[in-house]
C-alpha cells in the first residue's frame, strides 16, 4: 500500500464557535488523481492549507508518506513536506522571470537547467523562458505556476482551483494538455474545484464535500 | 484665459526663493579659490571624504540590517509585546542624532555614568574602563544608526505588509524555510522601498553637525564650520558646502527614482487570514529581543540618562534662560508651521485651479529642501542676505543679515516637503467634483480655497504644522549660524552646554527637544495602528 | 504714527539705530561683564548695548553693515581675533590718552587700532601625584614634544584660536620650521584625540587620563570658584599650574582686547568706555570674576588665580604677531596632523 496522504480524523475551526472542517478522512495513493467538489465556503481550501503544513489542525492527523505531518501537537513545517500547492493567484515571483520562477525550488544545481527545459516544454511554454510574470496572459501564468511546482518533484500536488479564473475556451485546452503531462509524470494529485466536469476530465476519483464534511 | 494669474505665477516665485540660497552656494565653485582651498584640498579634504565615506556605507549597512529585520518579525511572527513594538519601534526618531551623541558620552566616557556605576558597583580602581570609547566614526555610526533606523523601518514594514503572502507560501512549499524566505524573496522585493529609506538616512547623516562634532571627526559639515568660523574664509567654506551638497543631491536622485518600480509589486494578491506565525519560548524572546534592542539603545537609554540629568539640576533648569529659549523655539517653530502650511496650502491649490505640467514639475522641486543640509542653507543664506542688504537697504537703517528672516526663511526652506506631503495627500482625498460645483455655483478662487478646501483640509492643515514644528525644534547647524544675537533655541542651549562638557545642564533642553519631536511619532503611531491588516484589528 | 509702526514691524526683521549711547559688539561670555556694562551707565548715564556673538559672526555682520553699521567698540578674546577685524580695516586708532599710556606697546594693536584689557597665560596644568615637581621645573612648551611625554598630553583642538595664537606666537620665536618639528612630535604625544574645551583637558589631567594639559590659566579660578558645579570644584583641586618657558623668554600670554570701530556713530562715548574699561576699579573687578591678569601693574589678580603665582615671565613679544601668523600657524597645525 503506497498511501501518499493520509488524513484521519481531521478537525479545524477558525473561531471558537464553527468547525470550518470536521472529522475529515481521506486516502490517497501514488499516483492517483482525486478531486474534492463543493461549493464555495465549504472549506476545501481550508483542507488544502491544511495538508500543506501552512495551518495547524484542531483535531485529527495528517500522515505524508506514512510519517505524521499534522497533528494537534505537531507541525512539520511546510518547507519538509515535499507537497505542492498552486493557488487561484497563481502567485509567482515578480521579480523574477519565468525561467528563475521554475527553478526557484530546485536545491540541486547540476539538474536545474535540465528539469527546467522539461518542463518548460512540457508546457509548452519554451518561447515564455525569459519574459517576466506581467509580460504573459493569465493562461501562461498558470502553466508556469504548475511547471514551478513541478520542478520540485512532489510527493503530492495540490491544486486549488487552479483554473477558475481562465476563460472557457483556454480551460478546456489546459484540461487535456495537463491532464497529459500529470499522466506521464505519474503524479499525484489533489484537486479541488467547484466544476464538476473539471474535475470529471482531470481526475479518476471525485469526493463531495459540503459544509465542511464529506459527503458520502 | 489670464495669463499672469498669480495661481500661475506663485509656484515659480517661491521655487526661485528656494532655490536662491543653493545656488548662491554651488555659483562658489565658479569663483576663485584662495589659498586656504589649496591648503585644505592637500592635508584635510581628504579626511573629510574619508569619514563621510566610512559613515555613509557604516550607517547603511546597520541601518538596512536593523529595518528591515524589525520590520520583519514585527509582520510576519506574533509573540508577546509585538503590537507595542509595531509602533514603538520609530520612537527613536524623536531623539535628534546629537542628543543621542550627547548622552552616549556622558554614559560611555572614561568617567561617564556607566563606568562610573560599574566601578562603584565592583570597586575597581580609577583606571579601570569598561566600555570602549565611543567618541571616534564607530560611536557616530552606531548613533546614527540607532536614530535613524525607523526610517528604513517604516517603508520595509509597509513593503512587507503589502506583498502577496501566497507568494511566500508557495516559496515555502518550494522548499525555504522561514529564514530563507526572509533574505531570498522578501528582502530582495523591498529593495526599492529599504533603497529609499536608506537614503534618506543618509541624507540625515551626512547633515549632521552636532554629533560628529561632538565626537571631533573630521567631516564636511565639521570642516565648513572650521573654515567659516576658524579661518573666517567665507568663500572657501561655501566651495565645500558645494560639494557636500553635489554628493547629497546623488542620493537625492537615487532616492527619487527608487520610489514605483512596477516589477516588485505582484498583480494579485489574496489576503489570507490568520498568516501571521505564533511564536513561543526562545522564539518569542529572540523576536521581543530583536525588537526591544533597537528601542532600548535608540530612544530609552537616552530618556533615562537625560532625565537622570535633569534630576541632578532639580528645578534649577527652569530658570529665566531655559523658558526664554522655550519661547524663542516654539514661537520660531510655530511661525515656521504657519508659513510652510499656508505655502503649501496655496501651492497645491494652485496646482489643482491651473493645472499645468510645468508648474506641477517645478512645485515638486520645492520639495528639494529636505534634502539639503541645514549648514549649507544658512551659508546661502547668509551670502543671500549680504547680497540684498548690499543691494536694496544699503540707504536704509534696516539691516537683514543676522534678523530672523534668514533664519525663519531657512526652516521654512527646510521643512516645506513635510507641510505639502500632508497637505497634498488631503487634497487627494477631496473630490475634484467638489471644486466643479463650487465653480458652477459662481465661486471665485480665493473663495473655492476659504469655504471649501480649508474647513475640508483641518486635519491636513494641522498635521502639516505640528510636523513642521517637531522638525524645526530639532534644527541645529543652522539656526546656529543664522540666529540673531543674544537669540537661543532650545538646540542651540543644548549644543554650547554639551560643547562645554556642561551635560548635565543640556538635559533639560535636551528632554524638552524630545518632547515635542515626539509629536510626529504619536501620529506616524496612529497611522500604523491602522495599517494592520484588517483581520488582526480588535 | 504710521513711521512708528513701520520700524516697530522691520525691527523683528532687522534692527534700527538709535543714539546716546555705545553699542558694543562682544565676543566675550562671562557673565561678569553684564555688571561692569550697569557699573559704566551708572557712572556715566551713558546706556550700553550689548550684542554677543560667536567673533565670525560679529565681524560678518559689521562687513555687511557697512558704514550703516551700529558697532561702537567690539570687544573679543584672543589678538588673533582682534587682528582679524583690524584686517578688514574695520577699526580706528584710539583716541584716548589715557588708554595709550595706560596699556603697554606690546599689548596694543598696529597704529592703536585696538588695547589690550586683560591677560592671560596659556599654561600647562598637571596633576602632582602623578607628575613629580623634578619632571615640571623649569618646563618650557619645547618640551613637551620630547619623547618621555609619549600619550600623556591633552589639548583642545587645533580649530581653537588659543591654540593657533600659542602657534603662531612659537612660529614667531623660533621660526616655522623648528615650530613644526615640534608640533609633529606633540602631536605623537597627545593621550587622545583633541576633544572637547580647555577644561576637558583640566579635569582629565585630574582623572589621571593624561599627565599634562595646556590650557588657559582662568579656567583654573572658575573652577575653583565652585560656579561650575562640584565636579570641576574638585578636580581643580587635584592640579597645578606651570608657567613655562620661566627661564628663558617667558609664558605666552594673550589678551582680552577692545577697539572702536571706524564707523562708530557714538565715537567719544566708545572711547570713555575703554577708559572705563582700563580703570583701577573695574580692572580689579573684571580680574576678580574672570580670574584674568590685569594690565594694570598696581591691580593684584583675584586670590584663586594669585596662589598659584603672579611675578611670572611673560613672553614680551607684541601680540600683534599673533593674527599676522595665524594662517601659517594654522596651515602648520594641519599639516602636523593637529586635528
Amino acid at each position: 500500500m503506497n498511501n501518499i496522504l493520509e488524513i484521519i480524523n481531521l478537525s479545524h475551526a477558525y473561531s471558537k464557535n464553527e468547525n470550518s472542517i470536521t472529522g475529515i478522512n481521506l486516502d490517497i495513493q501514488e499516483g492517483e488523481r482525486v478531486s474534492i467538489l463543493g461549493p464555495s465556503g465549504c472549506g476545501k481550501s481550508t483542507l488544502l492549507r491544511l495538508i500543506a503544513g501552512l495551518e495547524k489542525p484542531s483535531q485529527g492527523e495528517i500522515k505524508i508518506k506514512g510519517i505524521k505531518a499534522s497533528s494537534r501537537e505537531n507541525l512539520l513545517p511546510p518547507e519538509k513536506r515535499n507537497v505542492g500547492l498552486v493557488v487561484q493567484d497563481k502567485a509567482l515571483f515578480p521579480h523574477l522571470s519565468v525561467y528563475s520562477n521554475i527553478c526557484f525550488g530546485i536545491k540541486k544545481n547540476k539538474t536545474k537547467d535540465d528539469i527546467a527545459s522539461e518542463l518548460l516544454t512540457l508546457f509548452k511554454i519554451e518561447n515564455l523562458k525569459s519574459k517576466y510574470p506581467h509580460e504573459i496572459s493569465g493562461g501562461e501564468q498558470q502553466r508556469v505556476a504548475l511547471a514551478r511546482s513541478l520542478a520540485t518533484n512532489p510527493d503530492l500536488l495540490m491544486l486549488d482551483e487552479p483554473f477558475s479564473a481562465l476563460d472557457k475556451d483556454l480551460k478546456e485546452t489546459l484540461y487535456s494538455e495537463i491532464s497529459l503531462v500529470f499522466s506521464e509524470r505519474k503524479s499525484t494529485i489533489l484537486l479541488v474545484t467547484h466544476d464538476q466536469k473539471e474535475a470529471e476530465l482531470m481526475t479518476e476519483r471525485q469526493i463531495m464535500m459540503e459544509k465542511g464534511s464529506f459527503l458520502e | 484665459m489670464n495669463r499672469f494669474s498669480i495661481w500661475r505665477l506663485l509656484p515659480f516665485a517661491v521655487l526661485i526663493i528656494f532655490t536662491a540660497p543653493l545656488l548662491i552656494v554651488l555659483s562658489t565653485l565658479f569663483g576663485s579659490y584662495s589659498e586656504n582651498w589649496f591648503h585644505l584640498y592637500e592635508f584635510v579634504l581628504a579626511d573629510y571624504i574619508i569619514s563621510s565615506l566610512i559613515l555613509v556605507i557604516g550607517v547603511s549597512i546597520l541601518v538596512l540590517f536593523l529595518g528591515t529585520v524589525t520590520a520583519w518579525t514585527v509582520t510576519t511572527y506574533n509573540f508577546k509585546g509585538k503590537k507595542v513594538f509595531e509602533w514603538a519601534l520609530i520612537l527613536p526618531l524623536a531623539i535628534p542624532p546629537y542628543i543621542l551623541a550627547y548622552t552616549f558620552t556622558g554614559l560611555f566616557d572614561p568617567f561617564g555614568d556607566a563606568n562610573n556605576f560599574i566601578r562603584s558597583v565592583f570597586n575597581l580602581k580609577d583606571s579601570t574602563i569598561i566600555f570602549p570609547n565611543v567618541r571616534n566614526i564607530y560611536g557616530a555610526i552606531v548613533v546614527f544608526a540607532f536614530t535613524l533606523y525607523p526610517y528604513v523601518y517604516l517603508v520595509s514594514r509597509s513593503a512587507f505588509i503589502n506583498q502577496s503572502k501566497s507568494m511566500q507560501e508557495a516559496a515555502r512549499l518550494l522548499g525555504l524555510n522561514q529564514l530563507e524566505v526572509f533574505y531570498k524573496l522578501a528582502l530582495p522585493l523591498i529593495r526599492p522601498a529599504a533603497i529609499g529609506g536608506m537614503m534618506l538616512v543618509i541624507m540625515e547623516t551626512l547633515s549632521d553637525f552636532g554629533a560628529v562634532d561632538h565626537f571631533a571627526i573630521q567631516t564636511f559639515t565639521t570642516g565648513i564650520f572650521r573654515t567659516w568660523y576658524g579661518l573666517y574664509d567665507l568663500q572657501t567654506a561655501m566651495q565645500l558646502a558645494s560639494l557636500l551638497l553635489l554628493t547629497v543631491g546623488i542620493f537625492y536622485f537615487i532616492e527619487r527614482s527608487s520610489r514605483g518600480d512596477g516589477i516588485y509589486t505582484s498583480n494579485n494578491s489574496t489576503f489570507s487570514p490568520n498568516e501571521e506565525v505564533n511564536l513561543t519560548g526562545l522564539k518569542a524572546l529572540t523576536a521581543f529581543l530583536v525588537c526591544f534592542i533597537p528601542i532600548f539603545i535608540g530612544f530609552l537609554l537616552p530618556i533615562v540618562e537625560l532625565s537622570l540629568w535633569a534630576y541632578e539640576v532639580n528645578l534649577g533648569f527652569f530658570n529665566n534662560k531655559f523658558l526664554e529659549n522655550s519661547i524663542n523655539t516654539l514661537s520660531l517653530s510655530f511661525l515656521t508651521g504657519l508659513i510652510c502650511a499656508a505655502l503649501a496650502l496655496l501651492i497645491n491649490f494652485s496646482i489643482r485651479y491651473k493645472p499645468s505640467i510645468l508648474v506641477g514639475r517645478f512645485s515638486a522641486l520645492l520639495s528639494i529642501g529636505y534634502a539639503v543640509p541645514g549648514l549649507i542653507l544658512a551659508v546661502g543664506m547668509v551670502q543671500l542676505l549680504v547680497y540684498l542688504d548690499n543691494l536694496a537697504f544699503s540707504g536704509f537703517d534696516i539691516v537683514l543679515t543676522g534678523s530672523l528672516l534668514g533664519l525663519v526663511l531657512a526652516y521654512v526652506i527646510k521643512t516645506y516637503a513635510l507641510a505639502n506631503s500632508s497637505i497634498e495627500s488631503g487634497y487627494e482625498r477631496i473630490s475634484y467634483s467638489l471644486d466643479d460645483s463650487s465653480k458652477l455655483l459662481g465661486s471665485t478662487s480665493w473663495n473655492m480655497l476659504g469655504n471649501i478646501h480649508i474647513p475640508l483640509l483641518k486635519t491636513s492643515i494641522l498635521t502639516s504644522v505640528l510636523l513642521v514644528m517637531s522638525d524645526v525644534v530639532k534644527e541645529l547647524p543652522a539656526t546656529l549660524i543664522l540666529r540673531p544675537f543674544n537669540f537661543e533655541t532650545l538646540a542651540v542651549s543644548t549644543y554650547i552646554y554639551a560643547s562645554e562638557e556642561r551635560m548635565i545642564q543640556a538635559a533639560a533642553p535636551a528632554i524638552a527637544i524630545v518632547l515635542i519631536g515626539l509629536i510626529p511619532i504619536v501620529l506616524l503611531s496612529k497611522m500604523i495602528r491602522s495599517s494592520r491588516p484588517i483581520e488582526n484589528r480588535e | 504714527m504710521k513711521k512708528i509702526q513701520l520700524i516697530l514691524l522691520l525691527s523683528f526683521f532687522g534692527h534700527v539705530i538709535m543714539s546716546n549711547e555705545v553699542n558694543v559688539y562682544t565676543s566675550r561670555h562671562y557673565d561678569s561683564d553684564d555688571l561692569l556694562y550697569k557699573e559704566f551707565t551708572q557712572e556715566t548715564g551713558i546706556k550700553v548695548n550689548i550684542i554677543s556673538g560667536k567673533g565670525s559672526a560679529l565681524l560678518q555682520r559689521l562687513k555687511s553693515e557697512g558704514s550703516n553699521s551700529p558697532a561702537d567698540i567690539f570687544f573679543t578674546v584672543d589678538a588673533g581675533n582682534l587682528w582679524k577685524v583690524q584686517k578688514e580695516g574695520l577699526f580706528q586708532s584710539i583716541q584716548s590718552d589715557l588708554v595709550l599710556s595706560s596699556v603697554p606697546e606690546n599689548l596694543r594693536g598696529p597704529n592703536d587700532e585696538w588695547t589690550a584689557i586683560a591677560k592671560r597665560a596659556r599654561v600647562i596644568f598637571y596633576n602632582p601625584e602623578n607628575v613629580s615637581e623634578e619632571m615640571i621645573k623649569d618646563i618650557d612648551y619645547e618640551d613637551l614634544s620630547n619623547p618621555e611625554w609619549r600619550n600623556k598630553i591633552v589639548v583642545r583642538s587645533s580649530s581653537n584660536m588659543y591654540n593657533q595664537s600659542l602657534v603662531a606666537s612659537l612660529i614667531s620665536n623660533l621660526g616655522e620650521e623648528q615650530t613644526e618639528s615640534w608640533a609633529n612630535k606633540l602631536v605623537s604625544n597627545f593621550a587622545r584625540k583633541p576633544q572637547g574645551n580647555d577644561r576637558s583637558q583640566i579635569i582629565a589631567v585630574a582623572n589621571g587620563e593624561a599627565d599634562l594639559a595646556i590650557a588657559n590659566s582662568y579656567y583654573i579660578g572658575i573652577m575653583l570658584s565652585g560656579s561650575a558645579g562640584e565636579e570641576q570644584l574638585v578636580a581643580a583641586k587635584k592640579v597645578k599650574m606651570a608657567f613655562p618657558n620661566q627661564k628663558n623668554r617667558g609664558t605666552h600670554i594673550n589678551i582680552s582686547g577692545a577697539g572702536v570701530l571706524k564707523s562708530a556713530p557714538n565715537q567719544k562715548n566708545a572711547n570713555r568706555f575703554l577708559e572705563f574699561l582700563i580703570s583701577k576699579k573695574v580692572q580689579k573687578t573684571m580680574v576678580d570674576k574672570s580670574y584674568e591678569y590685569p594690565i594694570l601693574e598696581s591691580i593684584r589678580p583675584s586670590d584663586e588665580i594669585a596662589s598659584f603665582g603672579t611675578d611670572f615671565k611673560e613672553d614680551q613679544i607684541s601680540v600683534k604677531s599673533f593674527g599676522e601668523l595665524n594662517p601659517s600657524a594654522v596651515r602648520l597645525m594641519d599639516r602636523s596632523g593637529w586635528k
